[in-house]
């Protein structure tokens, strides 16, 4: 139960919410499918004045615009990307991501653009705090922080635990932002910050309208997995996800994108060890090595309960089996390896 | 009376359809007008005195009716146990001083939710903060700072800190036995910190009226909850009426009386209103009674031939901040150790040890999961070490049918070695037990097994249980009991025996349940008993029923009550086929020659007649249970040995229930178990940091879903013994199970891997870091 009172506004589009949300200044949010707003607004982590619901505003279905890109309205259900023929041609790593988020209620409420703007998490923070860490930690504006007591940095080491955010990332997608400026597009690895404290980099009264994915290159392949302890109904201990095209001959490497998601305070793009994959030959070797090299360029924060060093073992091992589903993807030979996914 | 029609059947549970529309009322679902909302201050400190509390704030915040702090109660303490030995050792609300945060300060009663958080928060509280200690082991040690002095007795005894309650006995002398052992090894095993994860939360509903407490309250057992909450509000018990509702799981953890029970209760009577108080989750993890972590060295001794010879035993338990039943785990663990296996010299000692953690309550199995983890894996090392096979050494030592076991109990037909040889034939244990490890590739699969015992239905207040069988005058009856029914099927199981027990159609048999006023007393579901005991109770009032019926129609027919047979509700006469008489007819002629006598059936029982009381805490002296169950459990096992990560393919339970009443909820047991044993093994862990719970939602604390659960087998051996015509001997099924396959998992993922986890929960990080440290060992031998 939300113990407090606010004020529920529900614009019939995009832009009237935009203006409500700038009048109303820093007391407000948007409210999507809740499946984040709400839960944060019970343990009042987030104690917004006025709530601006989207919920007046149907999405229209994903489509294929004509130069091949898919759009996709920010406001679309998770449940509705899984379903969805189109997604699942033409960007399955999407659907696979989609699907692995949560289970199947909040996928049904839970959007894509919600998504995409979920807070950070950190143990002590999504928590109601009416006894428990009473005192306020740096991201709730107060002066402590609880598992980093020596963090005098005035920074907070939270988590962002998209699932979908390193899926886009790796299929080098847009988002489409609707502000009090008009409308503009930018990549979705520059809707983070990187600061836990204020995890997004979105202005006064701005509001995703729209994802759009571009047309895979041919000869790509793509891999995904989410690494939990239970497997479902979880948010990830870490998130990989890589896309990637080959050569024509089928086993260089033309170009990568390798993303870390649930690790950092932002999906993390290992760019070192994507230049180290361009112009290799992914052999078994080749990918093992590339995953351990991944394994080492990130730099994971221990979080929920997991050490650093377990996440990094672990990605190490999954980062290997996602290289060579994605190579075997992009040569046409489908999974080389099962990932060990648990359904 | 040799055909069963009833009984032995499974039949669907009675509040089947109830729990499946919605249409089950839970204490949150019963509406009273005008009912306040209350809400408790809880301790933000793990260890502090309370120097001054100001409630005139909150009082004075309109729509606030009433708050209450200590000073409003009567200063009467509750316990979990309350014997002489382990008087009550705690308040209803906090007296100057809070060991745990969380811990319950105040309570307030308002119109609504915002209004009673606004007033909680306006309840000013000025601490003065103590040391504090969390770990058993730290706290221990002399000089730790005291969260509880050490129990009197004990100090004379031990010279640790701390420690609320010691159990320490044995037979034998194990000293002798080692020397006289082949081989003696020495191991030590943790079992974390768990939660029992019911759905439901705690939630009560009190309404004073007319001199009378009314109260709706989640729980365990109605007749326990009203013994306490009389007491503490000084009431007569005829003055509180626990009334009946459904409940959405326990666990082990609604028995205790809790203080928002007290607090509704209490600002009911301060306000003449209804008041409700509903537990958040968050409230339920961080500051309710969770289970109970043991530490536990065992130091075993054996012949070549695997023989047990001589078992030290020490058991720590990490208590928290009062009792709890953290004495009664101790001694638990002790019985737990002692039932399935001879131990001709045993040495044990068990420590309960306070900490400013929150308080500790049963969870389902009480101490069994823990010490059948310990003991069954350090089995299974033994037996490696001697080269013996897992089936082998269990039966070298598993005790035989009518063994009596040394506190003076008999195990009457235990069925402990059909259950070992079934289980090991039909998961092919001796044949795949090594196999794993040898396997090349990543992917390894292991076989494991666990056996432990169990008791049922032992003697703890209120001791005994009664039913009475009504009949009503068309021949159909309502069952009166004191039996709760928190999902496990009590009422479906009363109903089978009464239908059985008078011929009747189970239609015609309606329950009335779990109300203090209404319903005879009742043990409570948490004693593994009530099948059993209220069972038994139930089979007894509807033969008294049933008899009252055929001696008048023996009379009537001019022949003895062993010539009627009974069909559909009408009495025969065997030697005159035209003579036959309705129940309905045979109850008017009851009232009609009997002075009014409507046939009323009563019946009544309790374990071990010749028993005063249950066995002493401290010593173990007294006699325990005449129900032994025994179970061995297999599971299979695969480990992905790159990543760690492990997951359960198979269980399978064989167990020895004694006679299944209804053998689908039997097997809604085993699966029930085998699923809360995941749990325990991989998923479940209730993380603290300095007395605060990091995880207190369902998210973070990670509870297995229907896709965790493993392919779950079950059979029993021994039901044939349970003769047809006394097919009430039943046993326990409820709690044991999720030991032996703890066990066994454990020891599958060890015969996978090579990897000996000592303890729980098995993470991919632990096993991981156990294959690791093998290689480095393989490589230093190279
Ligand atoms: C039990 C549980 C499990 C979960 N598990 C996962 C998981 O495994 N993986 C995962 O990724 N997430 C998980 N979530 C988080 C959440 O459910 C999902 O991220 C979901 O997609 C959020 O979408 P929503 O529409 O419900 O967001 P909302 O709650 O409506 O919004 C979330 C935030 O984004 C902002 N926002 C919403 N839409 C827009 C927009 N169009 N433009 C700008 N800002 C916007 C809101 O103001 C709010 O701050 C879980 C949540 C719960 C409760
Ligand atoms: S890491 Fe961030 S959210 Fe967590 S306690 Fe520190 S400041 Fe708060």
């Amino acid at each position: 139960m939300i113990l407090y009172d606010f004020d529920l506004e529900r614009p019939n589009t995009l832009e009237e919410a935009s203006a409500l949300l700038r009048d109303k200044g820093a007391d407000a949010r948007v409210l999507a499918g809740g499946t984040d707003l709400l839960p944060n607004m019970r343990v009042e982590v987030v104690r917004p004045a006025t709530v601006v619901s989207l919920g007046a505003i149907t999405p229209r279905d994903p489509v294929r615009e004509t130069d091949g890109t898919v759009r996709i309205d920010a406001l679309t259900r998770l449940a509705t990307l899984e379903g969805s023929d189109l997604i699942r041609a033409a960007c399955p790593m999407l659907a696979e991501a989609a699907h692995r988020v949560a289970g199947n209620q909040i996928r049904q409420m839970g959007t894509l653009g919600g998504n995409l703007c979920q807070e950070t998490r950190c143990l002590y923070y999504n928590q109601k705090h009416d006894y428990q860490f009473k005192a306020p930690c740096y991201k709730r504006g107060g002066e402590v922080c609880y598992p980093y007591p020596n963090n005098d940095r005035d920074t907070c080491w939270s988590v962002y635990m998209s699932d979908t955010a390193p899926a886009l990332i790796a299929l080098g997608a847009e988002v489409e932002i609707v502000g009090p400026g008009g409308t503009r597009r930018q990549p979705v690895e520059q809707l983070f910050t990187g600061s836990g404290l204020t995890p997004h980099a979105l202005g006064a009264g701005e509001i995703l309208s729209a994802v759009l994915v571009p047309p895979a290159e041919p000869r790509f392949g793509w891999g995904y997995h989410k690494s939990s302890r239970r497997g479902g109904l979880e948010f990830g201990m870490a998130v990989m996800a890589v896309g990637l095209t080959l050569d024509g001959d089928g086993a260089t490497c033309r170009g990568a994108r390798m993303v870390i998601g649930a690790v950092r305070e932002k999906p993390i793009r290992l760019t070192a060890t994507e230049q180290a994959m361009t112009g290799a030959k992914l052999d078994e070797a080749k990918i093992a090595e590339l995953a351990a090299a991944a394994a080492k360029e990130i730099n994971p924060l221990p979080h929920h309960g997991f050490t650093k060093s377990y996440i990094r073992d672990n990605i190490k091992i999954h980062m290997r089996r996602v290289l060579s589903e994605a190579t075997a993807r992009a040569r046409g030979t489908g999974t080389a390896e099962n990932g060990g996914h648990h359904d | 009376m040799n055909q069963l029609n009833y009984v032995g059947k499974s039949l669907r549970r009675k509040d089947g359809p109830d729990k499946i529309t919605g249409r089950a009322v839970y204490s949150q679902d019963v509406k009273l007008p005008g009912t306040l909302v209350g809400r408790l201050l809880r301790s933000p400190h793990a260890h502090a005195r309370i120097l001054r509390i100001d409630t005139s704030k909150a009082m004075a915040l309109p729509g606030v009716k009433a708050v209450i702090t200590i000073d409003d109660t009567k200063g009467i303490k509750h316990g979990f146990v309350e014997t002489p030995r382990y008087p009550p050792d705690q308040e209803v609300l906090a007296r100057g001083r809070v060991r745990h945060v969380g811990e319950e300060i105040a309570a307030v009663a308002a119109i609504d939710q915002i209004t009673a958080q606004r007033a909680i928060d306006l309840i000013e509280v000025e601490y003065e903060i103590l040391p504090a200690v969390f770990d058993p082991l730290e706290a221990m040690k002399p000089g730790a700072p005291e969260v509880q002095p050490t129990h009197p007795k004990v100090r004379a005894e031990v010279p640790y800190s701390n420690i609320g309650g010691r159990t320490a006995t044995g037979w034998g002398d194990v000293e002798k036995g080692f020397a006289e052992s082949d081989y003696v090894r020495e191991d030590r095993f943790e079992s974390h910190l768990r939660t029992h994860g019911y759905l439901e939360p705690q939630v009560t509903l009190a309404h004073w009226e007319n001199d009378k407490l009314n109260v709706w309250t989640s729980s365990m057992g109605t007749f326990v909850k009203r013994a306490k909450l009389a007491k503490v509000l000084d009431l007569p018990y005829s003055a509180v009426r626990i009334h009946k509702t459904y409940v959405g799981g326990t666990f082990g953890g609604k028995i205790d009386l809790y203080s928002h029970e007290y607090c509704a209760a209490r600002l009911s009577m301060l306000t003449g209103r209804p008041v409700r108080i509903v537990a958040t989750r968050e409230e339920i993890f961080s500051a309710y009674r969770h289970g109970q972590p043991l530490i536990m060295e065992i130091k075993t001794g054996v012949k070549k031939d695997g023989t047990i010879v001589a078992q030290q035993v020490r058991a720590i338990n990490n208590a928290g901040a009062f009792r709890g039943s953290g004495v009664v785990v101790i001694f638990l663990a002790w019985g737990f150790t002692m039932i399935p296996y001879r131990i001709p010299n045993l040495a044990y000692e068990g420590l309960s040890v306070h900490t400013n953690n929150p308080v500790r309550a049963p969870q389902r199995g009480h101490g069994c999961p823990q010490i059948r983890f310990a003991i069954e894996s350090q089995l299974d090392t033994i037996a490696e070490e001697l080269g013996i096979d897992p089936v082998t050494i269990r039966l070298r030592n598993a005790r035989k049918p009518r063994e009596q076991l040394p506190n003076g109990d008999n195990v009457h037909e235990g069925g402990l070695i059909d259950c070992i040889k079934v289980a090991g034939e039909k998961a092919d244990v001796v044949r795949r037990y090594g196999k794993g490890r040898k396997a090349g590739g990543t992917v390894r699969r292991g076989i494991g097994m666990g056996v432990s015992g169990y008791f049922g239905g032992s003697l703890i207040y209120p001791n005994g249980s009664g039913v009475i069988v009504k009949m009503a005058d068309d021949g159909s009856a309502t069952v009166l009991t004191g039996a709760i029914d928190v999902g496990q099927g009590s009422e479906t199981v009363i109903a089978q025996i009464v239908a059985e027990e008078l011929f009747l159609p189970i239609e015609d048999v309606k329950i009335v349940s779990s109300d203090t006023d209404t319903t005879p007393q009742d043990i409570g579901a948490w004693i593994s008993g009530m099948t059993y005991v209220t069972g038994n109770a139930a089979r007894q009032a509807a033969g008294n029923a049933r008899d009252k019926m055929l001696q008048l129609a023996a009379q009537r027919f001019n022949c003895g009550v062993d010539d009627l047979y009974v069909a559909d509700k009408v009495v025969y006469n065997r030697l005159d086929p035209a003579q036959s008489m309705s129940y309905r007819d045979i109850i008017a002629l009851s009232i009609a020659t009997r002075r009014g006598d409507t046939v009323i059936g009563e019946g009544f029982w309790r374990t071990m007649r010749d028993v005063p009381t249950h066995p002493s805490l401290a010593t173990t002296k007294g006699r325990w249970s005449e129900n032994y169950a025994f179970s061995c459990q297999t599971a299979e096992v695969e480990v992905d040995t790159e990543t760690g990560e492990a997951r359960v393919l198979k269980a399978l339970t064989v167990h020895d229930c004694g006679f299944p009443v209804n053998p689908a909820l039997v097997k809604n047991q085993v699966d029930g178990q085998v699923s809360m044993a995941l749990g325990h093994a991989f998923l479940e862990e209730i993380m603290m940091k300095d007395g605060y719970t990091l995880n207190p939602t369902w998210l973070d604390y990670r509870m297995p879903t229907i896709h965790e659960m493993a392919e779950s087998d079950d059979a029993d051996v021994i039901t044939e013994e349970y003769v047809v015509g006394k097919p009430y001997r039943t046993k326990e099924v409820g709690e044991g199970l999720v030991s032996g396959v703890l066990a066994a998992i454990a020891n599958a993922i060890y015969d996978a891997t090579g990897v000996r986890l000592h303890s729980t929960p098995f993470t991919p990080e632990k096993i991981l870091k156990g294959l690791r440290q093998l290689e480095r060992e393989r490589r230093e031998r190279a």
